[in-house]
């Protein structure tokens, strides 16, 4: 060790992989991972934001967890996202491609993407 | 990609309640589920909640499930790992208060026995995997290391040690920057920093918990005290009869030697050589 970026360098490469324990995380994005989910295809869907979410380098502010089935399982795979100052959105049936535009539009760019979410559909 | 982290207690009291078991059972189940490149299994250093224990707790949620059996791995695995739903007749919820919170919104800080508690010395204890010297980087580890060979003299570092008010924790309360004042005033050719982790007294835990939670940190302190009063060696004296802690302190002091954080020419200041030995002590007296 001869520097301080040296060890800084250490750090940052552990970074993404504490984030998980250490995460502030004021954003939340829920993901139903119920057999209803699952059934739906909600595995890619979970593994597609939490590998869009690292590579964004948002790990520190966005949390990516899983919940049970929350009751409208004919649109799994379903995913919520929780922000503070903002009412929750709720998206339905979801895709690992719609995931990459969920986290461009809405996550970075902060602009829900309507049609995807439940109020798009006629429940 | 690793989603989820599953931090399970490998303190000495969760071991003896069998969390090595747990662990294991642990692993088996994952890769049953196919969820072992999405989940990383973690050993920590011990909670605090040893009572309690064999502790699991599940990031990202902070899930804290208590006397954990290895039986009840597979509901685990399935229900919260695969399911995202949690356990509740394992998760520990006594947060004190009256309000109810739901189940999945309580995690290890909101209970009533870390509510009021700022952990200094243990705050990675229980948070990192104690034999990764990178996990103890990644929380900062080494960084006042840095700042104390770079920046400052060994007489900054002995005020700022005065000026922050800190004693020894033995009883005596002695004010540790006046100790390493009259330490650095002392004139030899040769001092050693000496590290007492025998821990005597009854029932006591303390050095035991930092030992086998975060190795590190006690190596780092000692590097810092031994730039202050001009020591180049340290000596850990600690009990043989904490296997667990003598372990993770020798693969410390290896880990911090491969890293040029102990040794010559740190952080290419050329000073201080350093080198710590740990020591176990004859294992006590005991009538027969």
């Amino acid at each position: 060790m001869k520097s301080l970026a040296e060890l800084q360098a250490i750090k940052n490469k552990m970074a993404d992989r504490v984030s998980v324990r250490t995460s502030s995380g004021s954003t939340r994005i829920v993901v139903g991972m119920a057999t209803c989910g699952i059934a739906a295809g909600a595995r890619p869907v979970l593994n597609a934001f939490v590998e869009g979410i690292s590579e964004a380098g948002l790990s520190g502010d966005v949390i990516v967890t899983q919940t049970g089935c929350i009751g409208i399982c004919q649109y799994e795979p379903v995913v919520e996202v929780f922000e503070q100052n903002r009412e929750k959105t709720t998206y339905v049936k979801m895709t690992a491609e719609k995931a990459k535009e969920v986290i461009e539009k809405h996550i970075k760019g902060g602009t829900p993407v309507t049609e995807y979410t439940i109020g798009a559909t006629q429940l | 990609m690793i989603r989820s982290h599953v931090l399970v207690c490998g303190g000495t009291g969760c071991t003896s309640s069998g969390s090595k078991a747990i662990r294991e059972k642990l692993a088996v189940e994952l890769k049953e589920k196919g969820l072992e490149e999405e989940v990383k299994i973690v050993q920590t250093g011990c909670f605090g909640l040893c009572e309690h224990g064999p502790i699991m707790i599940i990031y990202p949620e902070g899930t804290f499930y208590s006397r954990v059996t290895p039986e009840d791995v597979p509901e685990i695995v399935s229900e919260h790992l695969l399911k995202g739903r949690i356990v509740e007749r394992l998760a520990y919820t006594d947060t004190g208060d009256e309000e109810k919170k739901p189940i999945n919104e309580i995690s290890l800080s909101d209970t009533a026995f870390y509510k009021k508690q700022h952990r200094v010395a243990l705050r990675n204890c229980g948070v990192i995997n104690p034999e990764s010297i990178d996990e103890y980087i990644a929380m900062d580890g080494y960084f006042a290391l840095n700042k104390v060979l770079t920046e400052m003299t060994p007489d900054d570092v002995i005020n700022e040690i005065s000026k922050s008010g800190l004693r020894g924790r033995g009883g005596g309360g002695f004010p540790t920057g006046r100790k390493w004042s009259f330490a650095k005033a002392s004139v030899s050719d040769k001092k050693y920093v000496v590290c007492n982790a025998d821990e005597g007294d009854p029932g006591a835990f303390m050095d035991r918990s930092v030992l086998e939670g975060d190795p590190h940190v006690v190596l780092e302190a000692m590097t810092i005290a031994g730039y202050a009063i001009g020591a180049d060696e340290g000596w850990i004296y600690v009990r043989a009869e904490y296997p667990i802690a003598v372990s993770r302190l020798k693969i410390a002091i290896q880990q911090a030697h491969e890293y040029g954080l102990l040794g010559n020419d740190i952080f290419g200041t050329g000073c201080p050589p350093s080198s710590i030995t740990s020591r176990p002590g004859p294992t006590s007296p005991r009538s027969s």
